[in-house]
Protein backbone atom coordinates (compact mmCIF):
# COMPACT_ATOMS: atom_id res chain seq x y z
CA UNK A 1 0.00 0.00 0.00
CA UNK A 2 2.83 2.34 0.89
CA UNK A 3 4.35 1.62 -2.50
CA UNK A 4 1.14 2.55 -4.28
CA UNK A 5 1.02 5.81 -2.39
CA UNK A 6 4.61 6.53 -3.25
CA UNK A 7 3.76 5.78 -6.88
CA UNK A 8 0.88 8.21 -6.76
CA UNK A 9 2.94 10.90 -5.07
CA UNK A 10 5.67 10.51 -7.62
CA UNK A 11 3.28 10.68 -10.54
CA UNK A 12 1.66 13.78 -9.06
CA UNK A 13 5.04 15.38 -8.47
CA UNK A 14 6.02 14.74 -12.08
CA UNK A 15 2.79 16.34 -13.20
CA UNK A 16 3.54 19.44 -11.12
CA UNK A 17 7.21 19.64 -12.07
CA UNK A 18 6.90 19.08 -15.81
CA UNK A 19 3.59 20.77 -16.48
CA UNK A 20 3.17 21.84 -20.08
CA UNK A 21 6.24 19.92 -21.22
CA UNK A 22 4.68 16.83 -22.74
CA UNK A 23 7.91 15.22 -23.88
CA UNK A 24 9.68 15.38 -20.53
CA UNK A 25 6.51 14.55 -18.61
CA UNK A 26 6.05 11.47 -20.72
CA UNK A 27 9.64 10.44 -20.20
CA UNK A 28 9.36 10.96 -16.45
CA UNK A 29 6.20 8.86 -16.31
CA UNK A 30 7.84 6.15 -18.33
CA UNK A 31 10.83 5.98 -16.04
CA UNK A 32 8.69 6.06 -12.87
CA UNK A 33 6.64 3.22 -14.30
CA UNK A 34 9.76 1.30 -15.20
CA UNK A 35 11.29 1.80 -11.77
CA UNK A 36 8.23 0.47 -10.03
CA UNK A 37 7.72 -2.42 -12.47
CA UNK A 38 11.30 -3.55 -11.93
CA UNK A 39 10.69 -3.95 -8.23
CA UNK A 40 7.09 -5.13 -8.45
CA UNK A 41 7.99 -8.79 -8.18
CA UNK A 42 10.13 -8.50 -5.06
CA UNK A 43 8.84 -10.57 -2.14
CA UNK A 44 7.11 -8.54 0.58
CA UNK A 45 9.84 -9.43 3.07
CA UNK A 46 12.66 -7.98 0.98
CA UNK A 47 14.63 -5.48 3.08
CA UNK A 48 15.31 -3.18 0.11
CA UNK A 49 11.62 -2.35 -0.27
CA UNK A 50 11.46 0.16 2.56
CA UNK A 51 14.47 2.08 1.33
CA UNK A 52 13.16 2.04 -2.25
CA UNK A 53 9.85 3.47 -1.14
CA UNK A 54 11.63 6.13 0.85
CA UNK A 55 13.76 6.92 -2.17
CA UNK A 56 10.61 7.32 -4.27
CA UNK A 57 9.04 9.65 -1.71
CA UNK A 58 12.16 11.76 -1.57
CA UNK A 59 12.36 12.04 -5.33
CA UNK A 60 8.72 13.10 -5.31
CA UNK A 61 9.32 15.89 -2.82
CA UNK A 62 12.45 16.96 -4.69
CA UNK A 63 10.59 17.18 -7.98
CA UNK A 64 7.88 19.25 -6.37
CA UNK A 65 10.01 21.60 -4.30
CA UNK A 66 13.42 21.90 -5.90
CA UNK A 67 12.89 21.77 -9.60
CA UNK A 68 11.89 24.78 -11.66
CA UNK A 69 11.13 24.90 -15.34
CA UNK A 70 12.79 27.59 -17.39
CA UNK A 71 11.83 28.85 -20.78
CA UNK A 72 14.18 30.89 -22.91
CA UNK A 73 12.86 34.25 -23.94
CA UNK A 74 15.40 36.13 -25.98
CA UNK A 75 18.57 36.17 -23.90
CA UNK A 76 16.84 35.44 -20.62
CA UNK A 77 15.26 32.42 -19.08
CA UNK A 78 11.82 32.81 -17.64
CA UNK A 79 11.33 30.54 -14.64
CA UNK A 80 8.04 29.00 -13.68
CA UNK A 81 8.15 29.13 -9.89
CA UNK A 82 4.98 27.58 -8.58
CA UNK A 83 3.38 27.45 -5.15
CA UNK A 84 5.18 24.27 -4.15
CA UNK A 85 8.66 25.49 -5.03
CA UNK A 86 10.81 25.70 -1.93
CA UNK A 87 11.79 29.22 -0.99
CA UNK A 88 14.86 29.62 1.13
CA UNK A 89 14.27 31.88 4.08
CA UNK A 90 17.79 33.35 3.84
CA UNK A 91 18.16 33.27 7.59
CA UNK A 92 21.93 33.61 7.56
CA UNK A 93 21.77 37.07 6.01
CA UNK A 94 20.20 38.41 9.20
CA UNK A 95 23.35 37.59 11.13
CA UNK A 96 25.03 40.67 9.69
CA UNK A 97 28.78 40.96 10.01
CA UNK A 98 29.33 38.09 12.36
CA UNK A 99 31.88 35.56 11.36
CA UNK A 100 30.13 32.45 10.25
CA UNK A 101 32.07 29.25 10.31
CA UNK A 102 31.19 26.70 7.72
CA UNK A 103 32.60 23.25 8.37
CA UNK A 104 35.11 24.70 10.81
CA UNK A 105 36.56 27.27 8.40
CA UNK A 106 35.58 30.87 7.95
CA UNK A 107 33.31 31.86 5.13
CA UNK A 108 34.80 32.54 1.73
CA UNK A 109 35.73 36.25 1.76
CA UNK A 110 37.10 36.22 5.29
CA UNK A 111 39.90 33.78 4.81
CA UNK B 1 -47.34 10.41 -21.76
CA UNK B 2 -47.91 11.59 -18.23
CA UNK B 3 -45.19 14.16 -18.64
CA UNK B 4 -46.67 15.60 -21.81
CA UNK B 5 -50.08 15.82 -20.17
CA UNK B 6 -48.65 17.76 -17.24
CA UNK B 7 -46.65 19.90 -19.59
CA UNK B 8 -49.69 20.75 -21.64
CA UNK B 9 -51.89 21.64 -18.68
CA UNK B 10 -49.14 23.66 -17.05
CA UNK B 11 -48.47 25.54 -20.24
CA UNK B 12 -52.14 26.24 -20.70
CA UNK B 13 -52.46 27.56 -17.18
CA UNK B 14 -49.45 29.81 -17.11
CA UNK B 15 -49.19 30.73 -20.81
CA UNK B 16 -45.44 30.64 -20.54
CA UNK B 17 -43.98 29.59 -23.84
CA UNK B 18 -40.50 28.29 -22.90
CA UNK B 19 -40.63 25.60 -20.28
CA UNK B 20 -37.92 22.94 -20.31
CA UNK B 21 -39.51 19.52 -20.32
CA UNK B 22 -37.02 18.17 -17.80
CA UNK B 23 -38.09 20.73 -15.24
CA UNK B 24 -41.72 19.96 -15.89
CA UNK B 25 -40.98 16.27 -15.53
CA UNK B 26 -39.35 16.75 -12.17
CA UNK B 27 -42.36 18.70 -11.09
CA UNK B 28 -44.75 16.01 -12.17
CA UNK B 29 -45.83 15.37 -8.56
CA UNK B 30 -48.00 18.46 -8.59
CA UNK B 31 -51.52 17.46 -9.56
CA UNK B 32 -52.86 19.12 -12.67
CA UNK B 33 -55.96 20.40 -10.89
CA UNK B 34 -53.89 22.70 -8.68
CA UNK B 35 -51.95 24.38 -11.45
CA UNK B 36 -54.14 27.47 -11.52
CA UNK B 37 -53.18 28.75 -8.11
CA UNK B 38 -49.77 27.19 -8.18
CA UNK B 39 -48.26 28.96 -11.16
CA UNK B 40 -46.33 31.82 -9.53
CA UNK B 41 -44.70 29.41 -7.10
CA UNK B 42 -43.65 27.16 -9.95
CA UNK B 43 -41.95 29.99 -11.74
CA UNK B 44 -40.00 31.06 -8.66
CA UNK B 45 -38.96 27.51 -7.93
CA UNK B 46 -37.80 27.04 -11.49
CA UNK B 47 -35.60 30.10 -11.34
CA UNK B 48 -33.84 28.68 -8.30
CA UNK B 49 -33.31 25.35 -9.98
CA UNK B 50 -31.81 26.86 -13.10
CA UNK B 51 -29.37 28.80 -10.99
CA UNK B 52 -28.09 25.70 -9.27
CA UNK B 53 -28.17 23.22 -12.11
CA UNK B 54 -25.21 24.64 -14.01
CA UNK B 55 -22.33 22.70 -12.47
CA UNK B 56 -23.49 19.25 -11.50
CA UNK B 57 -22.61 16.34 -13.76
CA UNK B 58 -24.99 13.67 -14.94
CA UNK B 59 -24.14 10.09 -14.14
CA UNK B 60 -24.35 8.96 -17.75
CA UNK B 61 -22.07 11.74 -18.92
CA UNK B 62 -19.50 10.88 -16.27
CA UNK B 63 -19.65 7.24 -17.31
CA UNK B 64 -19.24 8.09 -20.98
CA UNK B 65 -16.15 10.18 -20.26
CA UNK B 66 -14.58 7.51 -18.07
CA UNK B 67 -15.33 4.92 -20.73
CA UNK B 68 -13.69 7.10 -23.35
CA UNK B 69 -10.65 7.51 -21.12
CA UNK B 70 -10.37 3.79 -20.40
CA UNK B 71 -10.68 2.80 -24.03
CA UNK B 72 -7.66 4.97 -24.75
CA UNK B 73 -5.64 3.20 -22.08
CA UNK B 74 -3.55 0.50 -23.72
CA UNK B 75 -3.36 -1.76 -20.66
CA UNK B 76 -7.10 -2.49 -20.73
CA UNK B 77 -7.41 -6.07 -21.98
CA UNK B 78 -10.46 -5.56 -24.19
CA UNK B 79 -12.37 -2.29 -24.70
CA UNK B 80 -15.62 -4.25 -24.91
CA UNK B 81 -15.14 -5.23 -21.26
CA UNK B 82 -15.67 -1.63 -20.16
CA UNK B 83 -19.11 -1.57 -18.59
CA UNK B 84 -20.72 0.45 -15.85
CA UNK B 85 -19.93 -2.19 -13.25
CA UNK B 86 -16.49 -3.26 -14.51
CA UNK B 87 -13.84 -3.82 -11.87
CA UNK B 88 -10.41 -2.47 -12.82
CA UNK B 89 -8.48 -5.56 -11.72
CA UNK B 90 -10.99 -8.38 -12.20
CA UNK B 91 -12.66 -7.31 -15.44
CA UNK B 92 -10.21 -5.05 -17.19
CA UNK B 93 -7.01 -6.87 -16.28
CA UNK B 94 -5.30 -3.87 -14.70
CA UNK B 95 -2.84 -4.29 -11.83
CA UNK B 96 -2.61 -2.01 -8.81
CA UNK B 97 -0.12 0.38 -10.46
CA UNK B 98 -2.38 0.70 -13.50
CA UNK B 99 -5.31 1.41 -11.21
CA UNK B 100 -3.39 4.30 -9.66
CA UNK B 101 -2.75 5.66 -13.13
CA UNK B 102 -6.38 5.33 -14.14
CA UNK B 103 -7.49 7.20 -11.02
CA UNK B 104 -4.98 9.94 -11.81
CA UNK B 105 -6.20 10.15 -15.38
CA UNK B 106 -9.74 10.50 -14.03
CA UNK B 107 -8.52 13.33 -11.81
CA UNK B 108 -7.13 15.11 -14.83
CA UNK B 109 -10.23 14.51 -16.92
CA UNK B 110 -12.55 16.07 -14.35
CA UNK B 111 -10.00 18.61 -13.07
CA UNK B 112 -10.18 17.62 -9.43
CA UNK B 113 -7.71 16.21 -6.96
CA UNK B 114 -8.74 13.02 -5.23
CA UNK B 115 -7.16 12.66 -1.78
CA UNK B 116 -5.16 9.48 -1.10
CA UNK B 117 -7.66 7.86 1.18
CA UNK B 118 -10.46 8.24 -1.35
CA UNK B 119 -8.29 7.27 -4.28
CA UNK B 120 -7.42 4.00 -2.57
CA UNK B 121 -11.07 3.01 -2.46
CA UNK B 122 -11.76 3.49 -6.17
CA UNK B 123 -11.40 0.06 -7.74
CA UNK B 124 -14.19 -0.03 -10.29
CA UNK B 125 -15.90 2.11 -12.90
CA UNK B 126 -18.99 2.21 -10.70
CA UNK B 127 -17.07 3.59 -7.71
CA UNK B 128 -15.36 6.17 -9.88
CA UNK B 129 -18.64 7.41 -11.35
CA UNK B 130 -20.16 7.55 -7.88
CA UNK B 131 -17.25 9.56 -6.54
CA UNK B 132 -17.21 12.05 -9.42
CA UNK B 133 -20.95 12.64 -9.21
CA UNK B 134 -20.59 13.37 -5.49
CA UNK B 135 -17.92 16.00 -6.15
CA UNK B 136 -19.40 19.46 -6.73
CA UNK B 137 -16.13 20.75 -8.20
CA UNK B 138 -15.87 18.14 -10.93
CA UNK B 139 -16.43 19.39 -14.43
Amino acid sequence: MAALQAYRHLMRAARVAFEGDARVLDGARQSIRQGFRDKASLPASDPSIQSSIQHAEEVASFLKANLVQGKREGSKYKLRIHEMTERGDNDSIKLGNQNIKVDGVKCCSER
Amino acid sequence: MFRTAILRSAAAASRTAMRPSAAAGRFAIAPASRTGSFVPKTVAWQAVRCYASGSSLEKTEVYERIKQLLSGFDKVNDPSNITESAHFANDLGLDSLDTVEVVMAIEEEFSIEIPDKDADTIHSVEKAVEYIVSQPDAN
